[in-house]
């Protein structure tokens, strides 16, 4: 049996029941209790679980991402939230050279079993400093596994695994999606991660997407003449690659769009990965589509210009064939 | 500028032995690494802890072994010894070889040892103290007395993240001895220069006990760590401690020291040397004989000796290990 609920929804529910299944996970961040988060993604939790595993910290993320660092190799479990992955940058130290160096500096004696989520894109008119997708930053990071949402289902069953990953995971889910609606089952489920699922079923050309990038593409795919498969990656770092090129191998053709910047961007590494070890799978070039190489502009008719659109998505798969 | 340090010797006699025992080791340890290093036996940096011998064995002797050590600023190795990593490890781990306590993955500004409560070093100087603070909360909500010590240099404590620590530590008042290794100098950039009168005032907005003390005194180190831990034991929250030091050695293997005023170093060898001064003390209240303290220092090379030995024979590490401890596999419900 399965029940709908909205993707914010998911979130929270899966923080609520990892709270109550496991004493040793503590949620913590910039206003995780009575306020409930800037898209009510912790509501409810501090009044059901308390103020000892639902903490405010305060405003700073080197004290947030360094604390659960701290507490992970400590022995409990931290689920730190940033208020938007921007905020990643702001503790630049922790998150680029701390928590996903510590384990593997010690030689795999230390364990940092912690999760940092943060809401992350664009599209609500946020600006520069809280729009980004940051997955490609992180992903160059080896040491953070980087997993995105983008069904309440997945933002459900993905959560959950995050904080029972033993690994640092950076949990992305998309502030675009909040209120969207979708399925998930009434019985508990994880999903698993680093590994990337074909959403739709299609024949003649591959369209890797995750987060809004994936509900765009499916627009793309309905204006489309061709039969495409979605592949949804789910996790970024480390990228299941073989799902993929199992996809190409099939359809010869392959679109990667992600939110992340072009210009070193997620979409160039997973169109390299399939191109060098499918090269002789391919019918036609790959193409890769993301965010412009600027800014996200505030107004509306900027942000979605730099925005992939769905018509830009469309035209990308026809210029395959 | 320095004040005379005392003569007493106010702990008791095996104590007194311990202290000047285990700074002994560092020093001797680290002569070694020196002409290890020299010899070209060592990759990577060598920083030194000439000078804060006394700071890292009156520390360590406050602690528990359950207590946790998050180490910072340079002077490193005397805290992993005061910590109690075993010398061969350490010294495998400055070679870079698979006896390492890390295998060769951290080397010397990367030893951690998990097992004795030691946190790896973040050798972005400043960039351990967070992760301290972290550490007392998951002590607290497991619900130990624990506590969580952590040391940085003068140099350091520009860093915002020192101040974050002392905000989120001070919050929640967790059980958290911040250590301050004032040793006047971040490379060639004196201390001097900083406004606070004490490296320690910066407790002072957050209303944290601190003390400011003669870190080359290995009792008054003790000491005063011992009261932050007890407060931090009994629920009174996070201290600042500045530990007076002096750097009697270059910031690192091959640094020409040429911002230093010679005369006042060579003095400063003379007045503030920890061990040269505690030993002078054990003789003269009569804790050890010179016959006594020669033993102790020829075990020790002993000790240091079989480290090297132990350093030497431990392979190196098979080019293919570089790819391991990355991610622990298989993530969750991978390949189920
Ligand atoms: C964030 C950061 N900036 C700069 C350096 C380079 N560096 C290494 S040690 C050091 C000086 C540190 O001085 P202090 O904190 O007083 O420690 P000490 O060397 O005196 O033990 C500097 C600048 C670094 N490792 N990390
Ligand atoms: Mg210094």
């Amino acid at each position: 049996m399965t029940r709908e609920i909205t993707y914010v929804e998911a979130i929270a529910e899966a923080l609520d029941e990892e709270l109550s299944r496991d004493d040793d996970v503590i949620l913590f961040g910039e206003d995780v209790e009575e306020f409930g988060g800037n898209f009510g993604e912790t509501e409810g939790l501090y009044e059901k679980h308390g103020r000892d595993r639902v903490r405010n910290t305060p405003l700073s993320e080197i004290g947030i991402a360094g604390m659960a660092l701290g507490a992970a190799v400590g022995g409990i479990r931290p689920v730190a939230e940033l208020q938007f992955a921007d905020f990643a940058a702001t503790a630049g130290d922790e998150v680029f050279n701390q928590i996903p160096k510590q384990p593997y500096v010690s030689g795999g004696r230390l364990e940092a079993p912690l999760t940092i989520f943060a809401p992350s894109g664009a599209g609500i008119g946020a600006g520069a400093q809280h729009s980004q997708s940051v997955h490609s930053w992180l992903g160059n990071v080896p040491g953070w596994v980087v997993v995105t949402a983008t069904t309440p289902y997945d933002a459900k069953g993905l959560f959950k695994s995050a904080i029972r990953d033993d690994n640092p995971v950076f949990f992305l889910p998309h502030k675009m999606l909040s209120e969207t609606k979708g399925e998930v089952p009434d019985e508990e489920y994880t999903l698993p991660l680093g590994e990337a699922v074909v959403e739709e079923d299609g024949e003649d050309v591959t369209v890797v997407a995750t987060q809004l990038m994936f509900h765009r593409a499916k627009e793309a795919a309905a204006e489309v003449d061709a039969d495409v498969e979605i592949v949804n990656p789910r996790t970024f770092a480390p990228l299941d690659t073989e799902t993929i090129a199992e996809s190409v191998r099939k359809t010869g053709r392959l679109v990667v769009v992600d939110e992340t910047v072009e210009r070193y961007g997620t979409q160039g590494y997973i169109a390299n990965e399939i191109v060098e070890n499918e090269f002789f799978s391919f019918d036609a070039p790959p193409k890769t589509i993301g965010v412009k190489d600027v800014p996200i502009p505030l107004s509306p008719p900027l942000e979605q210009e730099v925005l992939p659109s769905a018509d830009r998505i469309a035209a990308g798969i026809e210029s395959l064939f | 500028m320095w004040e005379r340090m005392t003569q007493d010797v106010n702990v008791d006699d095996d104590t007194a032995r311990r202290f000047l025992e285990e700074m002994l080791r560092i020093d001797i340890f680290e002569e070694e690494t020196k002409e290890r290093f020299g010899d070209g036996e060592i990759p990577g940096f060598v920083h030194l802890s000439g000078g804060h011998e006394g700071s890292h064995v009156g520390m360590g002797a406050a602690m528990r072994d359950e207590d946790w050590l998050a180490v910072g600023g340079a002077r490193l190795i005397g805290q992993y010894i005061a910590k109690g990593v075993p010398l061969p490890e350490i010294m495998a781990e400055l070679y870079g070889r698979v006896d390492g306590s890390n295998r060769g993955h951290g080397g010397q500004m990367h030893v951690a040892d998990v097992d004795r409560k030691l946190y790896g070093h973040a050798a972005t100087i400043g960039s351990g103290q967070n992760p301290a603070v972290g550490l007392a909360l998951a002590e607290k909500v497991k619900g130990t007395d624990n506590v969580a010590v952590t040391t940085i240099g003068d140099g350091g404590t520009s860093r915002g993240s020192f101040h974050t620590a002392l905000v989120f530590a001070a919050y929640w008042d967790l059980p958290v001895v911040f250590v301050i290794e004032n040793n006047q100098w971040a490379i060639s950039t004196p201390a001097e220069s900083l406004s606070p009168d004490s490296l320690s005032d910066y407790g002072d907005p957050h209303n944290m006990a601190t003390e400011s003390v003669d870190g080359s005194d290995v009792e008054e180190v003790y000491r005063a760590v011992s009261d932050a831990i007890e407060r931090a034991r009994n629920g009174e929250g996070p201290s600042v401690i500045e530990s007076r030091v002096v750097r009697l050695v270059p910031h690192f293997e091959g640094d020409k020291e040429t911002y230093r005023d010679e005369a006042e170093y060579e003095r400063l060898k003379e007045e503030k040397d920890p061990i040269e001064n505690y030993r002078e003390r054990l003789l003269e209240n009569d804790v050890l004989t010179e016959g006594e303290i020669e033993d102790m220092v020829a075990n020790i090379q002993d000790e240091v000796s079989e480290a090297v030995e132990f350093a030497r024979e431990s392979p190196e590490p098979e080019p293919e290990a570089a790819y391991e401890h990355v991610y622990r596999t298989p993530l969750y419900g991978q390949g189920e």
